[in-house]
């Protein structure tokens, strides 16, 4: 049995920090007038009461060390309980929810899905918009952060990859891994602030714009009306949001300092390179239907087709329209381009376009080994050879992945839901995109129609695809309770 | 540029036997009285004259297959046949377009029973058989090519069912003869004793045998348009149940059975996983018929297990519409369509095996990640699966799955709705044939789709049945080289 200790009291920790963010609303709501801050001040209350109490608890003498089964239940742990306890304003709030809607809020926020179960978001009081769009903001930040420190350390799905170079002494690591994460926050905050001004100059409120802005970056998709981005049909604020969630979803990374690595390294990276040739792949194709099938305006077409391919590929969830009325071809591209994802080191969620990569690498070897089955093919990545470990973590990852997309949906069937919803809720969910297609959770729709089951499956799918689900599987195998 | 002659000989042998094949129906409608027996007539004669020219132009002058030649050979043998099965159909049929003609043969050939037929009671007796026998031959050239070909070219996973033979090259082939011999003889006694269950439980002789060497050949093509609902006996539905469940299983373990090594053949993971799945399936979509559509017991399980078990292998007979079905059977219906039967069977599809090395990768990787530094390797049947193996089996559903995501974006860009293009799409990889939906699901048909949909689907099932690299690896640039 492992020592439980330290996950306790680093979720304390994080529970405290969440009570902070919930002082934020509360003040936006009290300097409105608006009767709900009690509501945050009494959820900030609640949560920080029992976050001090989990630490209180179990502190220790000096920082906590933290072995690699603690590490994986404290990651598990910590996004359960922040939903919890985000999902605490949505239930006490003056919008009635229910806990599991609540729950699924939370979670679909933290997660940067996207999808939600509210419906009359014009209306509804600034605060819980303002809750929504940071709970985006703060998933994105964790999961940079889990890319970056936990992740590769875990050798989760190839992300051993992505592990710092640096000297073996582990302090040292530890130190500039830290420093590396750090800079990438601050990116991460800096391109927010810079898409907030933005679309602030073309002409949403500054409320909306910093909403949004979170949610771009976060590529979370919270947005604050009930027909996300077509509400504000101009193309000055769409662009400016394709732009933003594009960044949100490369190599954040990439971006830390980009003086002192002279020249264009961003765009020599071979994932950049992919995921950029993708989505302008699919914003070509889908622009030419729109145009050549229905005769929409070039310009018009451009935008909408670029926007929605964006917004999916990178896992946001912005609409600008609803794209299931575009006819059988955009709405079989849509189904299958939620399971791309944006790159390693981003906020975007599903499968990552590294993953396709070494899998197209795979594929390719497999098909050289057949004329020459004495050949020896390795599989390069940025030019680099990567190792048969990687190969089989990714290997590994992708399997579970589609095993999780057809149990869920197969699951999600079982509660009632129609097979279009099933299929389309389950991808849409593990890859933490947020709309899905058909007439209930399409782009014009929301999840509140479905049944209580499944919000439940549909939340925990949410976080088994933000944890790249072997943090959560390892919980599940036998051996990580023993000894 | 390597040697075409071997290829072109050994496609010559198979237009042979196709010519011969075809005097089968030929003689059915003679002796009927129908005049539809000039058209296989004809057709056979241009088969044979083609074959024979090959036969005998390319007769001498080489020893071996080189790994080129074999690619090709596999690869020709079976769009060529395609072709030329297409005849019969193109000059019997009623207004059959040459497209129609072509998808109507190739759905047969590669065992996927999609069909642009429409009142098939009305059909002369010849083209009825004539579908059967192409779905017959298939499931023939399948297993042939599960047992002998896929595991010497390490197709996808396929080199670990490499038929052990004792290292001595004479000693080898002996082997190699009886195995081939006793597999070809199982699958014919097979579908006598089908032939004659089916009788006995009440079809006609037409119909029990078309359907003896549809369902063994996990092929799917009916005589009536409601494929086996004018039938409705729960007889006929069981035999054909357990036919298609045999087509499903390795055929090698038939040969296994028959030199007495029954344990070998009770211990097979891959036999397991099979049944196992099948098992649940079938229990799930009884139980939502019991529940859900207020059936009888025995009812519910009748036509619960008969659609699992036809959609799992890849069979596509039904005895049941489940158009109006929704929501949780629909879904299981579609992830069945991709997995398939095991190795070395007549069924298609991913394969039972591909998905147990996966999962026992997947489950060698959690357990790494709690012990980054122990050496783990996973097994299948006790045997480790080498690094090879799994990054072929990867290859290959990586491949599937592009294939399937390409073709049914293909099919949608023609105009079909999501649910039609996806089924479709799935149905032709995995040579099911039943779509769902209204335009392709049980009672429809394929007629309605455009002629580059029909194409495309078509090439869609020969890339199901060649397990996709037989033919990826012949565009591979260096394929020619040299």
């Amino acid at each position: 049995m492992i020592d439980i200790r330290p996950v306790i009291y680093v979720n304390g920790i994080l529970l405290l920090v969440l009570a902070g963010a919930m002082g934020v609303p509360a003040l936006v709501d009290w300097v409105g007038h608006d009767p709900d801050w009690r509501v945050f001040v009494t959820s900030a209350f609640i949560t920080a009461l029992v976050g001090a109490g989990m630490m209180l608890a179990t502190q220790r003498d000096g920082p906590p060390k933290i072995t690699t089964r603690q590490a994986f239940l404290l990651t598990t742990a910590a996004w359960l309980l922040m939903a919890a306890f985000g999902a605490l304003p949505f239930a006490l709030s003056s919008l009635k929810m229910s806990y599991a809607d609540s729950f699924f809020e939370a979670s679909s926020g933290l997660t940067t899905t996207g999808s939600t179960v509210i419906i009359g978001l014009d209306a509804a009081p600034r605060g819980i918009l303002l809750w929504r769009a940071l709970l985006n903001w703060l998933g994105g930040v964790g999961i940079i952060v889990l890319a970056v420190a936990v992740l590769p350390f875990l050798g989760i799905g190839g992300m051993q990859l992505f592990k710092m170079e640096s000297s073996d002494k582990s302090d040292k690591v530890r130190a500039r891994t830290s420093a590396v994460a750090a800079g990438i926050v601050q990116v991460y905050a800096v391109l927010t602030l810079i898409c907030a001004v933005l679309l602030w100059w073309a002409g949403m409120s500054f409320f909306d714009a910093v909403c949004h802005a979170m949610a771009a970056l976060a590529t979370g998709g919270f947005s604050t009306s009930d027909s996300s981005l077509g509400h504000w049909d101009s193309a000055a604020i769409q662009w400016i949001l394709t732009l933003f969630m594009t960044l949100g979803g490369a190599t954040l990374a990439l971006f830390v300092a980009p003086w002192r690595r002279g020249g264009w390294e961003l765009l020599r990276d071979s994932q950049t390179q992919w995921y950029l040739s993708f989505l302008v792949f699919f914003s070509a194709l889908l622009t030419l239907w729109q145009w050549g099938v229905n005769d929409m305006e070039p310009a018009d077409a451009l935008r909408h087709a670029s926007f929605n391919v964006v917004s999916i590929v990178t896992t946001t969830g912005f609409a600008s329209t609803d794209y299931t009325q575009w006819g059988g071809f955009p709405v079989v591209v849509f189904f299958f381009l939620t399971f791309i994802g944006g790159s390693t080191g981003s906020t975007s969620g599903a499968v990552k376009v590294f993953r396709w990569e070494v899998l197209f690498g795979m594929a390719g070897v497999h098909l050289k080994r057949l004329l020459h089955p004495h050949g020896i093919f390795v599989i390069n990545f940025n030019r680099r050879r990567i190792s048969e470990t990687v190969v089989d973590s990714v290997l590994g990852f992708v399997v579970m992945y589609f095993l999780s997309f057809a149990v869920f949906a197969f699951l999600l069937t079982m509660t009632g839901l129609d097979f279009v919803t099933a299929l389309s809720g389950s991808a849409t969910a593990l890859g933490n995109v947020g709309p899905g297609l058909g007439d209930i959770i399409g782009p014009a729709g929301t999840f509140r129609p479905l049944p209580d089951s499944a919000k439940w499956l549909l939340s925990f799918e949410m976080i088994l695809g933000r944890l790249e689900l072997f943090t959560v599987i390892a919980l599940f195998s036998r051996s990580f309770w023993r000894e | 540029m390597f040697d075409l002659r071997p290829v072109l000989f050994l496609i010559g042998n198979v237009l042979c036997l196709l010519a011969l094949a075809m005097l089968i129906p030929a003689a059915f409608d003679w002796r009927a009285g129908h005049a539809e027996w000039q058209a296989f007539v004809v057709s056979a004669g241009v088969t044979a004259t083609c074959g024979l020219a090959l036969v005998l132009g390319m007769r001498s002058g080489w020893r071996h297959l080189a790994i080129r030649q074999a690619y090709l050979t596999t690869a020709l043998c079976w769009v060529v046949p395609c072709l030329f099965a297409a005849l019969p159909f193109l000059w019997g049929a009623p207004d059959l377009g040459l497209v129609d003609a072509l998808f109507e043969a190739t759905s047969g050939v590669t065992g996927t029973a999609s069909t642009v037929l429409t009142g098939l009671e009305r059909l002369p007796p010849g083209l009825l058989l004539w579908r059967g026998l192409l779905q017959w031959l298939g499931g023939i050239g399948m297993i042939v090519m599960a047992v002998a070909v896929l595991p010497m070219l390490n197709i996808g996973g396929m080199q670990m069912f490499r038929i052990e033979v004792i290292s001595a090259q004479d000693r080898a082939t002996p082997r190699a003869a009886r195995i081939g011999s006793t597999i070809v003889g199982v699958y014919v006694v097979l579908t006598v004793v089908l032939y004659l269950a089916l009788w006995a439980a009440g079809m006609g002789r037409f119909d029990a045998l078309v359907h003896a060497m549809t369902s063994i050949s996990t092929g799917g093509f009916g005589t009536h348009d409601t494929s086996l609902a004018p039938f409705d006996q729960a007889g006929i539905d069981f035999i054909l149940c357990v036919g298609m469940l045999l087509g499903g299983l390795p055929f090698l373990h038939f040969f296994y059975l028959a030199q007495g090594d029954w344990r070998r053949v009770a211990r097979n993971q891959q036999v397991h996983w099979y049944l196992g799945l099948m098992l649940l399936g079938g229990l799930a979509i009884t139980l939502w018929l019991i529940n859900s559509r207020g059936f009888g017991v025995a009812t519910a399980v009748r036509h619960g297990f008969f659609t699992v078990v036809s959609v799992m292998t890849g069979t596509g007979l039904t005895s049941i519409d489940y158009s109006g079905w929704a929501g949780m059977p629909v879904a299981i219906l579609f992830l069945l369509t991709f997995v398939g039967g095991c190795a070395g069977s007549t069924a298609a599809g991913i394969k039972v095996f591909r998905f147990q090395f996966l999962f026992a990768n997947a489950i060698m990787q959690v357990r790494q990640l709690l012990r980054p530094h122990a050496v783990l390797v996973p097994s299948f049947n006790g045997k480790p699966i080498a690094r090879e193996v799994l990054g072929s089996v990867m290859g290959f559903l990586f491949v599937y799955a592009l294939s399937f995501a390409v073709l049914a974006m293909l099919l949608a860009l023609l105009g079909l709705d999501l649910m039609t293009s996806l089924s479709a799409a799935a149905s032709a990889i995995s040579n099911v044939g039943l779509g769902l939906g209204e335009v392709i699901g049980p009672g429809g048909s394929y007629a309605v789709l455009p002629d580059l949909g029909k194409l495309l689907l078509a090439a869609g099932m020969l890339l199901g049945r060649l397990e996709m690299f037989v033919l990826l690896v012949l565009v591979l640039p260096g394929f020619w080289d040299e």
